[in-house]
């Protein structure tokens, strides 16, 4: 892996990140969205006292928000 | 840790092995317990540090045009670093981080590598602090980087606002600051710390396992022997560990500030 020193034709995009980053983007994103709205949702829940319905809830719009993150920053060739 | 041999032997080594091991007696003052202002830890790493600067000034003191071997490895972990992950994640604008980037790589190759290494066999970042010290610099650089490229408000803005309709955007905004500016420096020192805290561990268990096993029962013995060719097995597991940690810990600060630097949507 030493020996291969071809630099990258540079002066394309450099708006979404490659190979691993992207990998790592992608993943956090989704475990982001579903941990940031799964506890809001939990406050929710503390609050009106819904006794878990809100956190269900609130995991699942996290989990769609990150699906669409995911696709906006990274699914959209430009 | 030269006498470690005979204790086992003697079965005085605690089985299973605990997070106490991990917290190595005292170097100055000679054996004090719960002194930990200089341990085999410490020592390591200036050692790490120092080995780092020597092994580049050495190499590079009298630069030819057809490298020495030395020059030539030194050459080919710096083109590594610059081609394969500064220029590669970064773009043309990578060029400027790669020393940062292979000081960083080489520092981590080499802390880890300590872990399989006889004599000193655990690695500095099997302790949270260095990992979280590492993850704390690369955080603060990519913040720095964005600020000074794009001006503080244009970067905050960047990084916090998706590219998507209006509506949306509420339900982004917190996935984005979080994962942004919360999750990185946590998962970037968690993932170092916990690879080398597991690899040590698992190495633990299987060479005082063999040894509790033996002296629980002579008849054990070959059970004993198939621990320990379990441990050779997994140090050359923890080999793949050790490389791809230093990689993978790289690659994620220089995806950090191409994100950073990256225009807007």
């Amino acid at each position: 892996m030493a020996g291969d020193q071809t630099p990258r034709p540079s002066g394309g995009p450099d708006d979404v990140p490659p190979g691993a980053g992207q990998g790592w983007t992608a993943l956090s994103y989704l475990i982001a969205g579903m941990l940031v709205w799964g506890f809001i949702g939990w406050l929710v829940d503390g609050w009106l006292d819904t006794g878990g319905v809100a956190t269900g809830i609130g995991v699942v719009v996290g989990m769609a928000g990150g699906i669409v993150l995911v696709v906006r920053k990274l699914g959209t060739p430009t | 840790m030269f006498g470690q041999a005979n204790v086992l032997a003697q079965g005085e080594a605690a089985f299973p092995p605990s997070v106490e091991d991990f917290y190595l007696p005292s170097i100055v003052p000679w054996g004090a317990e719960n002194s930990y202002w200089f341990t085999k830890i410490t020592a390591m790493v200036w050692l790490a540090v120092g080995l780092l600067i020597i092994f580049f000034l050495v190499t590079y003191r009298k630069p030819q045009l057809v490298p020495t071997k030395k020059q030539w490895l030194a050459e080919s972990i710096y083109g590594f670093v610059r081609n394969n992950i500064a220029v590669d994640m970064i773009g043309h604008r990578g060029v400027a981080f790669a020393p940062y980037f292979t000081t960083l790589f080489c520092f981590i190759l080499l802390t880890n590598f300590f872990a399989i290494v006889p004599g000193l066999q655990i690695s500095p970042n099997s302790h949270i602090a260095f990992p979280a010290f590492l993850a704390v610099i690369s955080y603060v650089m990519f913040i720095w980087v964005g600020i000074r490229h794009h001006g503080a408000g244009k970067f905050f803005k960047n990084s916090l606002i998706p590219p998507a309709p209006w509506y949306i955007l509420p339900l982004l905004i917190p996935i984005e600051l979080f994962s942004t500016f919360i999750v990185r420096p946590f998962s970037l020192a968690v993932r170092l710390f916990a690879n080398m805290f597991a690899g040590h561990m698992l190495l633990l268990v299987f060479t005082l396992g063999g040894f509790a096993m033996l002296n629980a029962n002579v008849w054990l013995a070959p059970v004993s022997l198939l621990s320990w060719l379990m441990t050779v097995a997994l140090t050359f597991l923890e080999f793949l560990v050790i490389c791809l940690q230093a990689y993978v810990f790289t690659v994620l600060t220089a995806s950090y500030v191409q994100g950073a630097l990256a225009d807007e949507h």
